[in-house]
């Protein structure tokens, strides 16, 4: 069953909880301090929160957007692996192996989210990201930061359910925008975003396609093996028939033979 | 033909040479380095993938959504003036959570979303509270180093009542230990140019205060019975953000500090004739809250009164525990320090300003001058020891006999969430009293945000060796009553002519925020 997070951005009160628990569960390195104002994601940061400040009914507001990997439900750094180090697990985190990355970057070049980032300054890099806690979902525990939210701004649980939430909350509260992010950004994604101030002014990237990335592609690349084996096929029909001619050619050179 | 690949075979078999085997081992090395390297060797399960190998405390393990009684911690804008967090060291323990939510009522007592404004009274609380301290007071300790080294600054310091019985535990006294003279001698060996007692604008926060509440029983003023208290900055913020309709209760006078601020760039510029400008005035408290309330942009009536908009009336608040940094530093151990004396001018303080420091203090010393300025005579012996609005209990009431007034019906409480029993109890229009005392933290400021972290949380224990330490103070001082003290009448005499006069009212009384607008009404 594939396991999703609802952010509801109007209950967070940037307590930055969860970037502390994200660093204390992978045991990341501080190379920042969380919770400022246009912080951004790095190879040790996997989540932030951001200081959104806003005007709502002509009053200003301050809003605090939580960032990590929103782990698409068909995500494009998958498909632009070819060595299967990303996957989408079936519970819904897109996790990273190590063991099979090759280091190209494909995906930091895929996502459009802006989201894996590499190690630039060690001599084996990784590539890095939020894997929200495949672990922790394996074992039906919640992801770390989800765990830690004071404020009931994050909830885990099914896919469908957390859908469910948001829509029955943005329908019941005329405070809520009537657009659930992450509904059908980038094909759909299993974190989803409900809030009371437009996304496109709280700094999300709105005019991502809602077709699923990979589809750009797939009609293209899924003609591979066909042209790979007709090309092949055409070569070899064209060097058969190359040989059998100059054999052709040279036995009637030598006429003197018979 | 069949005979000939036989014989080849066999003639194959016999040639399994050292060399062609050690040739057919090193090829299946490399294949099987290839293998481990491109990683097909080592398919690794979802529960072993990148990231996970950290810890999280134990109240965070348990399976799904399950409810946790204690989560996060509370937000800390990072340009809060008081307090500062730094991640590395935050646990998640949620201790901060607890007393902001439970003893202070700070967290969790508005509505989402938030305004602009991330909701904190500064009290610092959270900082006793949290274990590994990474929350803490925002360190300020070298801007007044720099001061002190600039030849051209005369560098001031005030000290305020609590400090005097909590400092020693940082150099390893028992706690409540009595070192005000050797706190003097510490700050005059760090190169402050005047070393100053609060307790002496203590004192004269009750002149005008009693006088204040005097002009309101008898509707000489039109503000509204009881009067609050106004010492505590972390109470003055929690009622702009949750009380505002009651801030025509809070009496108009600046707390102490802030007061003597204000005369140390006017009245005390004049005497000595230093220059305004070049005074810098550093306040030693027991308190994170106090820090805000010098930077409130209407705390610099020294600026109106010379005409110079840079003046701010206190420049530098330090905790007690950044004291006890400074002195740290200069390798200076306060135990063994003689003791010394505070500089004349505004250095006198009389046994009610020393009780400032504890809860039901401010209230006790109050009503000796109110009965004095009310009846012109000394208050009886039992006003000297106004046990029930003394030591710990949350919410205290106590009526005094005043002659030409009647009974004065008086309230202490301490901690926020007591403070919110009774200002529900005014709102609803049932307060009997005529004054209430507020203090932001349980115990009153001898525990403030900025005490030494004598016991993680703070223990009743040590808040009573610290008050014990006070009243005990207040029994053996010469003079008990703020009006008795020699240099309040100076400075009356000299300067400010009365209590609540022209001239009082612009530098030691102030005006309030309504910061309602930051809360948002709570629902559900």
């Amino acid at each position: 069953m594939s396991k999703g997070v609802l952010v509801d951005l109007t209950k967070c009160i940037g307590c930055g909880s969860c970037s502390v628990a994200c660093k204390m569960w992978n045991a990341l390195p501080y190379s920042q301090i969380t919770q400022q104002q246009g912080s951004n994601l790095d190879a040790d940061t996997w989540t932030v929160i951001n200081r959104a400040e806003v005007k709502k009914d002509n009053e200003p507001v301050w809003r605090f957007i939580k960032y990590q990997c929103l782990h698409c439900d068909e995500p494009a750094c998958v498909s632009a692996c070819f060595s299967k180090a990303l996957k989408k697990t079936k519970e819904g985190p897109v996790v990273y192996d190590v063991n099979l990355c090759v280091g190209c970057r494909y995906c930091m070049l895929a996502c459009p989210f802006n989201i894996p980032k590499y190690e630039w300054d060690k001599a084996f890099p990784e590539v890095r990201k939020c894997q929200m806690c495949a672990n922790r979902v394996y074992n039906g525990d919640s992801p770390a930061c989800v765990s830690v939210c004071p404020a009931g701004a994050l909830t885990y649980g099914d896919h469908k359910t957390m859908l469910a939430i948001a829509r029955e909350k943005i329908n019941g509260d005329g405070d809520y925008v009537k657009h659930i992010f992450g509904e059908k950004e980038a094909g759909g994604t299993s974190w989803l975003y409900i809030s009371d101030i437009p996304f496109e002014k709280l700094g999300f990237r709105t005019n991502v396609t809602t077709k699923p990335l990979p589809e750009y592609t797939e009609s293209i690349m899924g003609l591979t093996p066909a042209v790979g084996l007709s090309w092949g096929a055409l070569l070899t029909g064209m060097y058969v028939y190359n040989r059998r001619r100059n054999e052709i050619a040279k036995e009637k050179e030598k006429p003197g033979k018979k | 033909m069949y005979d000939h690949v036989k014989e080849d075979k066999q003639q194959l078999d016999k040639q399994v040479t050292r060399r062609s085997f050690l040739k057919m081992m090193g090829g299946l090395s490399l294949a099987g380095i290839t293998i481990g390297l491109t990683g097909c060797s080592n398919t690794t399960t979802v529960a072993e993938q990148a990231g996970g190998d950290g810890w999280l405390p134990q109240q965070y393990q348990a399976r799904g959504n399950w409810p946790a009684q204690v989560r996060g911690r509370v937000p800390i804008d990072p340009d809060n003036p008081s307090i500062v967090r730094d991640d590395q060291k935050c646990i998640l323990c949620g201790q901060c959570m607890e007393v902001c939510t439970r003893v202070q009522t700070v967290a969790g007592h508005y509505g989402l979303p938030m305004a602009d404004d991330i909701i904190c009274v500064n009290c610092g609380q959270c900082t006793l509270w949290c274990p590994t301290g990474a929350i803490t007071e925002r360190d300020e300790t070298q801007k007044v180093a720099q001061a002190i080294n600039d030849p051209n600054k005369h560098v001031i310091v005030q000290t305020a009542p609590a400090t005097r019985v909590a400092l020693g535990e940082e150099f390893g006294l028992p706690p409540g230990t009595w070192v005000v003279g050797q706190q003097v001698a510490a700050l005059k060996r760090l190169g402050f140019d005047a070393v100053f007692d609060t307790n002496f604008t203590a004192d004269l926060t009750i002149m005008e205060e009693a006088t204040e509440l005097i002009k309101r029983v008898t509707g000489e003023i039109k503000a509204p019975l009881p009067q609050f208290t106004s010492c505590s900055p972390g109470w003055v913020k929690f009622c702009e953000y949750y009380y505002p309709d009651l801030l025509p209760h809070m009496s108009s006078c600046k707390s102490p500090q802030q007061m003597l601020g204000a005369v140390a760039k006017t009245y005390y510029a004049k005497v000595k004739n230093i220059k305004p400008e070049s005074i810098v005035s550093v306040s030693i408290m027991p308190c994170t809250a106090k820090k805000f309330e010098a930077q409130r942009p209407e705390m610099n009536d020294s600026a109106h009164y010379w005409h110079n908009k840079d003046l701010q009336d206190v420049d530098v608040v330090l905790t007690t525990r950044e004291l006890a940094r400074l002195i740290k530093q200069q390798n200076i151990d306060l135990s063994k320090l003689p003791e010394e004396n505070y500089d004349p001018i505004m250095g006198e303080g009389t046994g009610g300003a020393i009780i400032f420091g504890a809860t039901g203090g401010v209230m006790e010393a109050a009503v000796r001058s109110a009965y004095f300025l009310i009846t012109k005579q000394q208050p009886p012996a039992d006003l000297f020891n106004l046990t029930p609005v003394r030591y710990l209990e949350g919410v205290k009431e106590a009526a005094v006999e005043v002659p030409g007034v009647g009974t004065v019906k008086v309230a202490v409480c301490h901690g926020l969430s007591n403070a919110r029993q009774v200002l529900d109890t005014v709102r609803a229009g049932n307060a009997p009293w005529h004054f209430v005392e507020f203090m932001s933290c349980p115990g009153g400021c001898i525990n403030g945000g900025g005490q030494p972290r004598s016991s993680v949380p703070p223990s009743d224990e040590i808040r009573m060796a610290r008050i014990n330490s006070l009243y005990q103070a207040d029994a053996q001082a010469p003079r008990r009553a703020s009006h008795e003290n020699s240099e309040i009448l100076a400075i009356y005499e000299k300067f400010l002519q009365h209590p609540m006069s022209e001239l009082s009212e612009e530098l030691l009384h102030t005006s309030y925020t309504d910061r309602g607008k930051k809360i948002n009404a709570l629902t559900s």
